[in-house]
């Protein structure tokens, strides 16, 4: 069947060239299991969140600081069609040098703090946020040091992240901000400037990504697209590496319970996001 | 369910813990938990985000004031390899006096006797994983390409290695005489031209050939590497000289009917059986009447060499026409069809006849000119009583192996 014709489009953020791989296999899954499906890739968070609220998509893969904009612009609830693992679970964690000796959120006062992209919610604004409620207004008591790269994508490069990390590994700050997988992800890679950093803050965890609908989608539509998620299976060799690829070992239905401090902060002016 | 421990001392993520996490999570079912113990904060913190980038949960942690800090992983469900689990260690193959050799990987019942054409590189004894992506080999039945002892001439083509640049004592082939020079120019010449088709004719198949069978493919290979130093040898021995020779276009015919042969049994038959079997009296008949010693090392090499590629090439048809009968009418069919191509031809080069004579007389006196071209119809006769030899320990009957040598080219190869 031509994906001109498929039931249901799937807008994703084109923030590498695997995104094609990523959906091309995705495509093949969603049609193994009878529901026709095309993806279409915008060039950043801003412009998909327009397009779900348009009805250009039926679907879009956000990140949360993506979910919670659309909330806020659609007044209302999205419809959460399924979230990655990873996404499930997800924190913040504060890296320092080995020899600042520096450990908690009250020891980062007056410190340099690198944040990543300031859209990010795991780089940027959440561990300000976490930081405020746990007693430390980084704002106003850090020097922020900020690497807005990339910005529309919502850390989903990696690259102001690396940019934290070496930051802090060069002495450029005292303290940087990232997700925690990343870091598990350059250790794993042995990036060469995560060797002296080590963790001083673990942040408490929030929700990440999730495939939003509008309200408007059609019950049945949207229930067969979300169990056709969420049989795709990292043991089938046909879609592991494209799973690989998205960082997903299994799809999980996904609720509304992890983004609230997100949406507090994003409400909150004084977080400087 | 219960836990099983892990102290990780202060051994760190990306600092070698990783290594400890795998090997203790690997041997636990999914669902069991895992407790690591460490001595860093930092580490406790960390291990949250790589249990679940690898696929693992974690399920808790203690904190206590100084260490040392717990966190807890419950193993996932989810494999690092899709693929059958690994075999319990055997005791591994056997020795041969300190020596692995290729024969004793495994036993002759376990050579698969078709294998996947989709099949990938996956070597002796490995289990692949699912999900490469699919070849598309085409020669991917034993019986089509096998010699039951093709393991052994493998092993004997690694242990008879030769350095052609210094295992022949080149200073020997300076200053022959001009007539000699031209005369022995011309010879190596005419082998390099034939050992050149030599390594195109099993390099067509190498890279053809199913990975299941590793051993044809070191056989192959080291067939390919010994007929790059036969080509590499007797260039280098015609030119040495200084005397440039022909390279005849009646040769040029006569290999390119031999290319054009894409079945591998009519190819280990044309190519080993009769062109290399030929090739082992006159690489003798060089050996017997060279100038110098360098041209006398050079072949007595080559012929070594030689002898394992037609060994492989009677062990190979015997057994092909043994497993399928019919294939002896294929065969068959295979020279019939090369003769017919080369009907144009009326007889070797006289060039190289002259040269072979010139060698064997080792003057122009007429005496022993004419003991030369004694000795090279002597060596004619030799190479027809030797290839009907051959034929029928290939396992063709008399009046076949008759014919069969009747047909071979009278390029020789």
């Amino acid at each position: 069947m031509s994906r001109a014709v498929a039931e249901v489009r799937v807008g994703a953020v084109a923030y590498h060239p695997r995104i094609v791989t990523i959906w091309e296999t995705f495509l093949e899954h969603f049609a193994r299991e009878g529901i026709a499906t095309d993806y279409v890739l915008y060039s950043n968070y801003e412009r998909l969140v327009d397009a779900v609220l348009n009805g250009d998509v039926e679907i879009g893969w956000h990140t949360n600081t993506a979910f919670v904009a659309l909330e806020q612009q659609l007044g209302g609830e999205g419809r959460i069609l399924g979230m990655r693992d990873v996404d499930a679970e997800f924190a913040t964690v504060i890296v320092t040098r080995r020899d600042a000796a520096l450990d908690g959120v009250q020891s980062l006062a007056g410190r340099r703090l690198a944040l990543g992209s300031r859209d990010s919610g795991h780089a940027a604004i959440l561990p300000l946020h976490y930081l405020a409620e746990q007693g430390l207004d980084a704002v106003s008591e850090c020097e922020l040091v900020r690497f807005d790269t990339d910005l529309g994508k919502h850390g989903d490069t990696g690259d102001s992240e690396l940019r934290v990390i070496r930051a802090v590994s060069e002495g450029a700050a005292d303290a940087g901000a990232l997700g925690e997988t990343t870091l598990a992800a350059f250790r794993a890679e042995r990036v060469p400037a995560v060797a002296d950093l080590e963790v001083a803050w673990r942040s408490p965890t929030y929700y990440h990504c999730n495939f939003t609908a509008l309200p408007s989608l059609d019950d049945e539509l949207a229930e067969r697209w979300r169990e056709a998620l969420l049989v795709m299976s990292y043991d089938d060799p046909s879609m592991r590496q494209a799973m690989t690829l998205e960082g997903v070992k299994r799809w999980l239905p996904g609720d509304r319970s992890g983004y609230q401090a997100l949406a507090e902060a994003m409400a909150n002016p004084s977080l400087g996001a | 369910m219960s836990a099983r421990r892990l102290h990780a001392g202060e051994l760190e993520l990306g600092g070698g813990l990783e290594v400890l996490l795998a090997a203790a999570l690997a041997g636990m079912a999914v669902g069991e938990r895992l407790e690591v113990l460490t001595s860093s904060r930092s580490t406790a913190r960390e291990l949250h985000g790589w249990a679940r980038l690898a696929g693992h949960q974690p399920v808790g942690e203690q904190v206590p004031s100084g260490g040392p800090y717990l966190v807890e992983i419950e193993r996932g469900p989810f494999a690092r390899v899709l693929a059958e689990p690994l075999p319990g260690r055997t005791s591994g193959p056997p020795l041969r006096g300190g020596e692995l050799h290729t024969a004793d990987l495994r036993a002759a019942v376990d050579v698969p006797a078709v294998a996947d054409a989709a099949g990938g590189f996956a070597p002796l004894g490995a289990i692949a994983e699912r999900g490469a992506p699919a070849f598309a080999w085409t020669l991917n039945e034993r019986d089509t390409i096998w010699a039951d002892d093709v393991a052994e001439l493998a092993e004997e083509t690694s242990a008879g290695q030769w350095d052609a640049s210094r295992d022949i004592p080149w200073e020997a082939a300076r200053g022959l005489p001009d007539f000699m020079e031209q005369a022995v120019s011309q010879v190596m010449t005419f082998i390099a031209q034939n050992e050149y088709a030599a390594l195109y004719v099993p390099a067509a198949f190498l890279a053809n050939i199913n990975p299941r069978y590793p051993e044809m493919l070191m056989w192959l290979a080291g067939h390919v590497h010994d007929e790059a130093r036969h080509v590499e040898v007797f260039t280098k021995r015609s030119l040495i000289g200084g005397q440039a020779s022909y390279a005849l276009a009646s040769t040029e015919l006569s290999l390119h009917t031999l290319l054009e042969e894409r079945d591998f049994s009519g190819a280990a038959l044309l190519l080993n059986v009769l062109g290399e079997g030929t090739f082992l009296d006159l690489l003798r008949f060089v050996e017997q009447h060279a100038p110098d010693a360098a041209t006398r090392t050079a072949a007595t090499l080559a012929h070594r060499d030689e002898v394992r590629h037609v060994h492989f090439g009677i062990s190979h048809v015997r057994r092909r026409i043994t497993t399928d009968p019919d294939q002896q009418a294929a065969l068959v069919d295979a020279a019939e069809r090369r003769a017919t191509k080369l009907t144009q031809m009326s007889g070797l080069s006289p060039l190289l006849t002259e040269g072979l004579t010139l060698m064997a007389a080792g003057s122009l006196q007429p005496a022993e000119l004419s003991s030369g071209a004694a000795a090279v119809r002597e060596l004619m006769q030799t190479m027809e009583d030797n290839r009907i030899r051959r034929l029928q320990a290939a396992g063709f009957d008399p009046r076949t192996a008759q014919h069969l040598s009747d047909l071979h080219t009278p390029n020789l190869m």
